[in-house]
């Protein structure tokens, strides 16, 4: 795959596919390198984690039903590893008890083998979709935090009193200082934060989990 | 020496007897004698026998050869041979005035010698009586005539004893009578038999003795009959029994194949779904790429290959199924056991997967393949692999299916499956292949007892095979196609 011909977001997108069976694995890989995805496949859930980059990109198809550990016991092995990439489900069907403990675990979609194309595209894509989501809300974070971080003790006090609703002349009061003071602070914490307005200011600080 | 050959005596009545046949007859002129002795010669001569005539007056040896000769077309010669001696009873009986009947008794039997030595069938003798002095001699004789009947019997010999009827007396002729085997008198112009009394008993106890036999003989053959009828009407009664119980056991085989199938019904179709799922993906990846612009062949030729070879393997899986459902008469083949091993291991996939039992795989490298039943075998294997699964089921611990294949000598092949499950409870060692014999809650109990069945069919033999560590073996032994084996050995040799 060229990674320039393909339409969907940036170049590390890659489809993870798990599947212990040769047949599935060569044809669900041709299946998805003919729709310009980049594919990477995987003979079991061992060599996928042995394989698996930190910072993957894409969605994983997983086989359920596998020999060593299973499709359920990677997707537990994935969030206890801090591995955020979606997953789509592959299932036989007999496999109906798999698959509710499946969605259970948050699996995102379900694909009964043998796969129609269509379903296999609308999932990929929407999988991919979800981890685009999930990645700049990451992103976010990560800004977020490494703003917060640059705030002093005394400027945090000030954020976590301010979002909370105190009025300046209280902060002032509670934190034994002038409110003169707590405005030079707040101003700071603004800027430090890249906010224009309290509403953006409360924002961040219940993404960071300030408001509990 | 004795021959079972019958000679002809040429004297009508009296037909063909058997070598030791000692008779007399009465004459009462020259004719009669000439009358009985020719027929009687030329038969002789012609069966090739040695021939010797005793002649006493009043026939004259020129009488007799010129009789002979005018009867007997080549007589001459058969004289001039030898073939033919005639001798007069004086000389011959008697050393001087004496009867010598010890020189006579030595006669005969140098006579007989010579017979056989020189290629002659035997020796055939007529001897006239008319010169004895019976006032003298007679008691003598008849003691000679007397041992004459009871050694001739054994001997290559015929004899015809001569007498003259006038002036024998009553006594004498009783004498005669009773020291020959049969008479032969005058009748009509013609001979006939005249037995004597101790013939006749002989001949009536013979009767008897061959009545009472063949009697006996009749009674044995119908008892044999009978019992022949018995034996044969209880082979076809136990031939009836075996092919019934064949057709049972083959029913009843199916019927277990089939439940098989019906419990392993969600593996098979896991096991389809598989290369379908490799089908439809290559199929659409195929039409992907011929759309593209400019069409990649390439790839879409390796989608085509990949179809193919999934289709195949969809195929194969489908074929054993409906091979080991359908009820097919048991049909010999060669079986690679190795090969058997892999697509019965394919059916039974999708029930070891969920249950995470490790597979684990020790198949013996040119392993000999075997003659039996395809289906059969097949099902023995995928018995003792369900066995063995099941077997797993509740085990916390690792759950290992170790299949192996060996040729533990050089006309055997060996399979065993071990699993390493709850293992066998002692007390239910010696039941495991009973009949309806099962620890499961939902058998039937007819599995290992029809594997083993099967087996046994196949020559071979199948047991559960006690070993250290934890679980199960069951093991079974199947005679190797050694005709092949045997190629192999010369060709290395």
């Amino acid at each position: 795959m060229t990674p320039g011909r393909h339409t969907e977001g940036p170049t590390n997108e890659t489809v993870f596919l798990i599947d212990d069976d040769l047949s599935v694995r060569e044809g669900l890989t041709a299946l998805i390198e003919s729709m310009d995805l980049p594919v990477r496949a995987f003979g079991s859930a061992a060599d996928f984690l042995t394989a698996q980059p930190e910072e993957a990109e894409g969605c994983v198809v997983l086989d359920v039903n596998m020999p060593g550990m299973n499709g359920l016991d990677l997707q537990r092995e994935m969030n206890s590893a801090g591995i955020p990439l979606p997953v789509i489900f592959l299932t036989g069907h007999g496999d109906i008890p798999m698959t509710v403990r499946a969605l259970k675990a948050g699996a995102v979609h379900f694909l009964t083998k043998p796969v129609r194309e269509d379903d296999l595209l609308a999932a990929v894509r929407q999988a991919l979709e979800t981890d685009r989501k999930a990645r700049s809300e990451r992103a976010e974070m990560r800004r977020l935090r490494e703003r917060f971080d640059l705030l002093a003790p005394r400027e945090r006090q000030v954020m976590h009193l301010v979002t909370a609703g105190r009025l300046n002349k209280q902060i002032a009061h509670e934190l034994g200082i002038s409110e003169r003071t707590v405005k030079l602070y707040r101003g700071q914490v603004m800027r430090k934060m890249g906010v224009d307005s309290l509403a953006d200011l409360v924002q961040h600080a219940q993404k960071l989990g300030l408001l509990s | 020496m004795k021959d079972e050959q019958l000679r002809p005596t040429g004297i009508g009545a009296v037909g063909d007897v058997p070598w030791g046949t000692h008779f007399f007859l009465f004459h009462e002129t020259k004719e009669d004698l000439i009358d009985a002795n020719i027929p009687y010669f030329q038969a002789g001569l012609e069966t090739k026998e040695l021939c010797m005539w005793v002649i006493a007056d009043p026939l004259t040896e020129e009488e007799v050869r010129y009789s002979l000769k005018h009867s007997i077309p080549d007589f001459e010669d058969h004289f001039e041979k030898g073939n033919i001696e005639i001798v007069r009873g004086r000389e011959w009986y008697m050393t001087g005035d004496d009867l010598d009947l010890e020189k006579v008794t030595r006669g005969w039997k140098q006579n007989t010698d010579r017979a056989l030595n020189s290629g002659y069938a035997g020796f055939r003798l007529s001897a006239d009586t008319a010169w004895l002095d019976k006032r003298r001699d007679w008691k003598a004789f008849c003691e000679y005539e007397k041992e004459v009947n009871d050694s001739i019997v054994d001997a290559p010999m015929l004899a015809l004893c001569t007498y003259p009827l006038p002036g024998s007396a009553a006594a004498e002729i009783l004498d005669v009578a009773r020291t020959h085997q049969f008479a032969i008198a005058r009748r009509n112009k013609g001979w006939e038999v005249v037995e004597t009394s101790e013939l006749k008993q002989a001949k009536a106890e013979i009767l008897r003795l061959n009545n009472n036999l063949e009697r006996r003989v009749m009674e044995r053959t119908r008892q044999l009959t009978a019992a022949n009828e018995e034996l044969r009407r209880q082979m076809a009664e136990r031939r009836r029994a075996e092919e019934a119980l064949l057709t049972a056991q083959a029913e009843l085989a199916h019927v277990t194949r089939v439940t098989a199938m019906g419990e392993l019904a969600a593996s098979i179709v896991h096991e389809v779904t598989q290369p379908l799922t490799g089908i439809v993906s290559n199929g659409n990846a195929c039409l992907n790429w011929l759309a593209n612009v400019p069409p990649n062949i390439e790839k879409a030729r390796g989608a085509v290959e990949r179809i193919i070879r999934d289709t195949n393997r969809a195929s194969e899986v489908i074929h054993d199924i409906r091979t080991l459902v359908k009820n097919t008469p048991p049909h010999k083949e060669e079986v690679d056991l190795n090969d058997l091993i892999y697509r019965t291991l394919a059916l039974a996939n999708g029930e070891m997967t969920p249950e995470q039992v490790e597979l684990q795989t020790e198949l013996a490298a040119g392993l000999p393949s075997v003659v039996g039943d395809r289906v059969q075998l097949q099902q023995v294997l995928l018995n003792l692999i369900m066995n063995a699964i099941e077997a797993m089921r509740t085990v916390s611990g690792r759950r290992l299916l170790t299949i192996q294949s060996a040729m533990r000598d050089p006309k055997s092949v060996t399979v065993s499956v071990h699993d390493s499950g709850v293992g066998i409870d002692p007390q239910n060692a010696d039941h495991l292949f009973d009949a309806f014999f099962t620890t499961k809650s939902q058998g039937m109990g007819m599995g290992l007892s029809i594997c083993r069945t099967i087996i046994s069919a196949h020559g071979g033999h199948l047991s559960n095979v006690a070993k250290a560590s934890t679980g199960a073996t069951f093991e079974f032994t199947l005679p190797a196609d050694v005709v092949k084996s045997d190629n192999v050995d010369i060709a290395t040799a």
